[in-house]
């Protein structure tokens, strides 16, 4: 099996899969937040927050910084334009579609000729 | 919900004559076989109607349970010139991308030059769908495979 996901894509998937993370990504996408202010508009309580919170540091979306009592959340952009890598995957797809396509028209070339 | 917009071209020159690339895109049949899927992904739609204004359809079960559903209008065709298409694409029923993609033939030689040229507009939204994606190398690897055991991959049909 070929190994071309890196490790870090995978965690970023893998954090994206949850629809209250989303929401926070959302969030954050308008500018930097404090914990309670992601945890405001949310149906989860502070601390369901925080372990949200720690998957999206973990998969390197998210970074966070405690300044006195406050705990500041920004968006880890160089993180997010892996969608640039995901559009890339869609080339990769069709470039091994023409690969394909190749294969098969040297194999009917082949078959015309026997005629 | 963000937008990202992206263009991206594939040049191939192919070994046989605009006439013969595009009969390879014309009938269910001939595309059937090299548009390849792993043996053990299961069609659930198919649809292949090719004309101005028709649709073409792939919808598909892969072993991790993912669905993905590749939805088609050819928008123009000129016969052994150009194929223009708009598709949408779908993992599990999510809405990842609008995509258009115009393929060009050009004759040079007793050869073909494809340009495939590719502008969509993809939802990052749908982002966690992609790890589906990891499917299109396993489908390449199974094709690998089965060409080194001198069988042939299953087509989607």
């Amino acid at each position: 099996m070929l190994q071309y996901q890196s490790e870090p894509l995978d965690l970023a998937f893998q954090a994206l899969s949850d629809p209250g993370r989303r929401a926070m990504v959302e969030r954050l996408s308008f500018g930097p937040a404090s914990v309670s202010e992601l945890a405001k508009p949310l149906p989860m309580t502070l601390s369901a927050v925080v372990q949200h919170l720690k998957v999206l540091e973990e998969a390197g979306l998210v970074k966070s910084e405690k300044v006195g009592r406050v705990r500041t959340c920004t968006l880890e952009i160089k993180t997010m334009t892996q969608v640039e890598r995901w559009i890339a995957e869609r080339k990769r797809f069709w470039e091994q579609q023409y690969d394909q396509l190749e294969a098969y028209l040297a194999q009917t070339a082949a078959e015309e000729n026997d005629r | 919900m963000s937008i990202t917009n992206a263009t991206f071209v594939i040049e191939r020159v192919l070994n046989a004559s605009p006439a013969r690339v595009f009969a390879a895109y014309a009938s269910l049949e001939a595309k059937s076989a090299w548009f390849k899927a792993p043996s053990d992904i299961v069609t659930l739609d198919r649809d292949f109607d090719f004309r101005v204004g028709g649709k073409e359809r792939f919808r598909a079960r892969w072993p991790s349970g993912m669905t993905s559903d590749f939805q088609a209008t050819y928008h123009d065709i000129v016969e052994n010139e150009r194929i223009i298409l708009v598709y949408d694409l779908f993992h599990n029923d999510e809405k990842l991308s609008v995509s258009l993609q115009t393929l060009e033939l050009r004759p040079e030689g007793g050869r073909t030059r494809l340009i495939h040229t590719e502008q969509g507009s993809y939802f990052s939204g749908g982002m966690e769908a992609v790890k589906g994606r990891e499917h299109g190398t396993a489908w390449h690897v199974d094709n690998l495979v089965a060409l080194l055991e001198g069988k042939d991959a299953r087509a989607f049909t």
